[in-house]
Formats: C-alpha cells, structure tokens, sequence
C-alpha cells in the first residue's frame, strides 16, 4: 500500500503540475458562477428594466387623472413611470415616434377600481420578475385610491387585512410535486458532474497508462511494485487530482455564492432591502427569483454534498477501473478507441437516464437505473434532490452498496487484465484478446 | 545467491520459457546470452517476479523469491522509460523510494553517482532535456541508486558510445569486487568475455550451455595458434615443414607477419616455438581461444541444424 501511495502523489503531483489542471481548476468555477449569476439576473426572459408610459386620462374633478401622476412613493430602479393625461390608441403608441421611446402603455380609466381590468401593451413580452413587479405595484396603487375614495381606513390598516391567496395546484399522482419540481434540475446538475468529472479523469487514466505501457516505464515501476499496487496508485493518484479540483470548484463557487448573496442578491433573504418605504409591502422572496431561491433557500445542501462525495468517490473508482484496464490492455496508445467509445456512450446514457428519472420519477426502469452502477450515480442525485418518499431512505444506502460491490469487482477485473496485459504490445484489442488476457497466464 | 529451478512459462500455445533450470553464485557476474526471442526477457522478468511462471520456483538466497525480496534487486529492462516531464532528481527519488528509500537517502545517493560520473549539473534538468545516451545513464544510476545485491541487466550497454561502455563495464567490476551478484543480459559478446564469470546460452526457450566463460571457450578450441613474427614468410613455411600447417596468413608490413597455424600429429606448441626459433625473429605467439560470438554462433547454428534434421 505504501507503494501505491507513492505512485498516487507521483500522479496528483503531476496532475496539478499541469497547465490543464490549472486552467480547469481556475476557469471552471467562475465559468460556473457567472451562469449562476447570469440565471439569478436573468432569470427570466426580457428587458430588464422598464419604461412605461400610463395612459390616465383628466377626469372631471381630477386633471392629473385617476393615479394623481404617481404611482410609487419612491424611484424604482428597474421601472420608469411617465403619465400622460390624454387618450392615446394603441396603433399611435406603436407608431409614433414620440412613444418610440416606451417599452409599454398601461391604460387607466375610471372603471378599473370597479372592473379591475387593466390592460398592459408591450413592444417585448415582460419577464415573469417585470408582470409581477407591474402587477404589484399597479394594484398597490389603486389600493391606496380605493382606500381613499371608498372606505373610512387607513391604507396601513387595510394592508394588514389584505392577504393574497396562495392558489397552489399539484397533479393526484404526484401530490409532492416532485416530477416537476426545479429541484430536480440541481439533482441532475450535481450527477452531470460527476460524469464529466469521470470522463475527464477517466480518459486521464487512459492516457496515463497507455504513456507508461508504450514509453515503457511500466517495466521499470514493475520491478518495484506489484501490477496491482501500480493501477491502483494510479486511479487514487488522478483521482484525488479529482477531488482537489472538485474541492477547489466547491470552494469558489462556495465564496462566489456567499458575496452573490450578501452583495448582489440582498433582497431574497431581506425584503426591506427592496426600495419601498414600508418593509411590509415589499414583494415575497418567492417572487423575485425561483433559481436564487432554489439554490439558497429550498434544497438541502449539505445532504446532498454528502452523497455526492459518496456517489463521487465511489462511481469514479467504478469507472476508472475500465478506462485503466482499457489503457493496460491495447496494442498501442491508438488502439483502445472501439472500447473507449462503448463507455463515452454509457456515460452519455447516464445522463439521458438522470433526465429520464426526473420525466418518470415513479418507473420500474428508473428504479432499475437507480441500482445500475453505470447509471446510478445520476439517478440517485435526481432522486435525492426529489426526495425519496418516507419509508424509502434505504434505497439510497442500497444503491450505493450496489455501487461499491461493483466497483470491487470491476477493480479486481480491472487489475487482472492490467496485470496480463501492460507488458504486452503491438496486437489490436478485441474480446478475444481481452477474454485472454482476463484468464490466468 | 539465485537458484532458478525448472522454470516453464507458455504465452498461450507458444512456449517462452522450456524447463530452465540454472544458479548464479555470489559475487559473479553472470551473461544471459540468446539470440533474439530466445526467453532472456521473459526469464528476467519472471525473476523480478513481473510475470508468474507457468511452473518451477525462484530461490533468492535459500528463501523462495517474495515481493520484498525486489527491495534488495535492481533490475534494468531492455526497453526502459523515464517519465519526460521530470527531472532527474524526481526520477530518482520515485524510484528509489519505490524500493524502499528514504527522500533524503535518495538524494545522498544520487549526489555520490552524479559526482563519480560527473554529471552534477543534470540534476535539475527534465529527461526530455537528456540525449538518449545522458537519459541512459540516468537509468542506469536509478537502477543502482538502493545498492541492490542482486542487480540484472537487461542490454545495459546498448546505446552508449565506447567510452561510456568502458564506464559502466568498470563501474560493474567495482560492484562485483563489492561482493555484488549481475546477471547481465547482452548481445555484446566483447563485454561478455571481458567482465562476465559464467554465461548460460538459452535459444528457443531451453538453455543449452552453461558454464565458466573460460571453460567454454577451453572445451570449443580447435588447437590453433597463432605466431606474430618478423622475417622471410617462405623461410617460415619451410620451416614448419610437415609438423605444422598453416591456415591463415596476415601481412602487417615489410617482412612483419601473423600466422595461424594448426598442429600436426603429435606436435605441440612447444615443438612449434622450436622449429621456427632461428628462422625469424619471434615478436609473440599464443593460442586462438574461440571468442565467445564464436561460441555463440557455432552453439545456435548446431542446435538449429538438430531440429531442421528432426
């Protein structure tokens, strides 16, 4: 063991030694957290700041008309208001070259406070954030005339009676909402990284053993340490190159999400940070953003880390074990490629099954991809991030067991194979000679 | 020091290694001689234990040949590799810790052979820096650098020019007078007669010839001899007259000859010195032994002429 130990700090040295490592190491998580960024900015689709012309005409005893000209007692950063107290039609606001200026029209008339229908006209269509923020603010707005013109209460006091509804619908089969829920996507991005944190490395391992097969230092290694100890070093040496790049990637992005939230996305955890004069009327958290809210507030993180390192650690050595026994056993560093491609396909297929799990969560065929060890760590981080139901936790467990089992097996394989074929070269690999080479010489 | 006891290995239906059985004492250096594909690799590697024998055992010191065993056996492959990308130090600390030295041992060690063979300011310096020759002889200091009892050579010798040979052929006599075992495998028949004790011939997966170099070229030796003399070549030839025959004649200059002569009847090499003794001026005369590529040769030729008979 000590032997594979040096040969795992000659391969983590020469792997963070490397311009690529570095590269990834430093690039990756800020490549990652200006998507997050970009996501937590626009979330939605659309403009993200507004300016819109209220069409509120004088009225009898109001020249300024129905809104007095105001609608928010202070400036709103991403909504411009300008009022005009005339009819305008909705051909010469998209036409004119005065209104060209305007993102939308906001038709007022004295019936609203009765009907309560107002219509909104838009050049490009509003991001959720922008309809709901409009809609708020609009109806605040007539709130506050209502009050005034028709009840004999403070706005204060009828702010504290009025509450909205929460209108929640959810499909009988599946009450939890679990399917459709955004959680899931993060399930499916923490097992997209492990894939391509196993594809990457993996094809390291590859590389790495076919150099030292074909540059024939493999014979020097072997006169010191047994062809089991050698593979083995090897795996553990590249694949804590792995796990420091994951950890540096966690690290960052960890940092990175801590000042997104305390400097650019306050508003989330702090409703008072919204520019309104009364915290009270801010608008809920859940409304400004589902991503940010997603990632800070609704998942489990922690849990889910666990797991990940877990499922990380232990498909990694799963798959490392057939990229090294693929390196150790072709003819030369070229050949190899008809079994490479067969794996660069089933880590595809462990995608597509983390997308197929979160289509049909409840299926036989995800639950048999949940235990497949070629899918499972995909599966099991999108059903982690679902939630297993209650009663049900111990799938979780049996699934990694079943993946620890096989990646036993497939090392034992993998070190036969190693063993029997690093000193062999010139041939073309094909399951004869893989068949061979898998029984004792 | 190594007994190697009927040792077989087959690579499916093709037979490497045919029921080889040989010792190598302590303190010798022993020539593993073959032509190419004859089984001295798969030999050599089936004693640093890299490839398991079909049938047969290792005996390294009366003990059966374990892994821990290798901590105490240097071995230098035929076709060897560094990594590129490290330096020469690195190397050395990878492999000498691999063989169970301390970080700081290694660089001790590593300080001593750079300096014995002059090659300090290599030290730093990547492999891929290295001429083949400078990268060879990197690899050969790591093979030695744990000072290994039992040190095996595969081609040690190929690639370095002739002053390098010399080099590592002295450096090999000092071990060997250090009490150091070699086993050392080479195409290089000029090597094997300078500096190797016993050689074994194997050919087509079976040994067949073993023994003192000496002893070998004793029992292949056709009672030649050869007389460096200066004087009248027809005074000479009439002087040998129907006691001697002469086989071979080389003109070294005006009047200045090399002769090879083969004995009549009874004659011996005495007679030869008497009869020639007064006819020209004697500058040196001694006995042809065969060299060792001549062995070699004659052994191959004869055992492939058996199995085209049979």
């Amino acid at each position: 063991m000590k032997n594979s130990w040096i040969i795992a700090l000659r391969e983590l040295k020469e792997r963070i030694g490397s311009r690529t490592f570095l590269i990834t190491a430093i690039l990756g998580p800020f490549v990652i957290l200006s998507f997050l960024y970009l996501l937590f900015t626009y979330g939605g689709e659309g403009k993200q700041s507004w300016n819109v012309l209220v069409v509120d005409p004088k009225l009898p005893n109001c020249p300024a008309g129905l809104f007095g000209n105001k609608i928010m007692p202070s400036e709103d950063k991403t909504i411009t208001y300008q009022f005009l107290n005339r009819y305008v039609e909705v051909e010469e606001f998209r036409d004119a070259p005065e209104f060209q200026n305007y993102d939308a029209l906001i038709e007022i008339n004295e019936k609203v406070l009765s009907n309560k229908i107002c219509f909104v006209f838009f050049r490009e269509k509003p991001s959720i954030k922008m309809q709901t923020r409009i809609h708020y603010q609009i109806e605040r707005r007539l709130d506050e005339i209502m009050v005034q013109q028709k009840m004999n209460i403070s706005i204060a006091e009828f702010r504290k009676i009025k509450q909205p509804l929460n209108l929640t619908y959810r499909d009988v089969y599946d009450p939890y909402d679990t399917s459709s829920d955004m959680r899931s996507w993060v399930g499916m991005f923490f097992g997209v990284v492990i894939i391509v944190f196993i594809f990457l490395f993996g094809m390291t391992i590859l590389r790495s053993v076919s150099y030292e097969k074909s540059s024939r230092i493999a014979e020097v290694l072997l006169a010191s340490v047994d062809s089991k100890s050698l593979m083995l070093g090897k795996i553990i040496g590249i694949g804590l190159a792995a796990f420091l790049q994951f950890a540096i990637w966690f690290t960052v992005i960890g940092i990175g999400l801590y000042f997104m939230r305390e400097f650019f996305f306050p508003d989330i955890f702090d409703p008072s940070n919204f520019q309104f004069s009364n915290a009270n009327e801010a608008l809920p958290a859940v409304e400004y953003n589902a991503f940010v809210d997603l990632v800070f507030e609704r998942l489990n993180l922690l849990n889910m880390l666990g797991f990940f390192l877990m499922f990380f650690i232990f498909s990694y050595l799963f798959y490392a074990a057939f990229f090294a026994a693929i390196g150790a056993t072709a003819g030369s560093e070229n050949d190899g490629q008809q079994f490479v491609l067969p794996l660069i396909m089933l880590l595809c297929f462990s995608v597509y099954s983390g997308y197929y799990a979160m289509q049909y969560p409840m299926s036989t065929f995800t639950d048999f991809l949940h235990y497949f060890p070629f899918t499972a760590p995909v599966v099991v981080m999108v059903k982690l991030a679902q939630g297993y139901e209650p009663g049900h936790g111990y799938e979780l467990y049996l699934s990694l067991l079943t993946l620890i089992l096989s990646g036993i097996i497939m090392l034992l394989i993998a070190g036969r194979l190693y063993k029997n074929g690093i000193l062999q070269h010139g041939h073309r690999l094909n399951f004869i000679k893989l068949f061979r080479l898998l029984k004792k010489q | 020091m190594l007994e190697i006891q009927n040792i077989s290995k087959s690579f499916y239906r093709k037979v490497a290694i045919d029921n080889i059985s040989m010792s190598v004492n302590s303190g010798e250096i022993f020539g593993l001689l073959g032509p190419n594909g004859a089984g001295k690799t798969t030999l050599i590697r089936i004693i640093n234990r890299i490839i398991e024998p079909d049938r047969g055992s290792i005996k390294l010191n009366g003990e059966l040949m374990r892994q821990h065993h290798l901590a105490s056996v240097g071995y230098l492959p035929e076709e060897r590799g560094l990594y590129r990308s490290m330096t020469v130090e690195e190397h050395a600390i990878l492999l000498g810790r691999l063989r169970g030295l301390e970080k700081r041992e290694v660089k001790t060690k590593l300080d001593e052979w750079l300096e014995k063979f002059e090659i300090q300011e290599w030290k730093k310096k990547r492999i891929e820096q290295l001429s083949k020759g400078m990268a060879q002889k990197v690899q050969f200091i790591c093979t030695v650098l744990h000072d290994p009892n039992l040190l095996i050579l595969d081609e040690p010798l190929s690639g370095f020019d002739p002053v390098n040979v010399d080099l590592i052929n002295r450096e090999l006599m000092a071990m060997k007078a250090e009490g150091k075992t070699i086993i050392l495998s080479t195409h290089n028949m000029k090597s094997v007669e300078e500096i190797c004790d016993r050689v074994a011939l194997i050919h087509q997966a079976q040994k067949i010839l073993e023994g003192k170099v000496s002893d070998l070229q004793e029992a292949a030796k056709k009672g030649e001899y050869a007389v460096k003399f200066q004087g009248n070549m027809i005074a000479f030839v009439n002087a040998l007259w129907t006691g001697f025959e002469m086989i071979e004649k080389e003109v070294l200059g005006a009047d200045r000859f090399v002769a090879k002569l083969k004995m009549r009847g009874e004659n011996n090499f005495e007679d030869l010195l008497k009869t020639i003794m007064g006819q020209v001026k004697i500058e040196a005369a001694w006995e042809i032994l065969p060299s060792m590529q001549d062995i070699f040769v004659q052994e191959v030729q004869s055992k492939n002429n058996m199995v085209h008979e049979e």
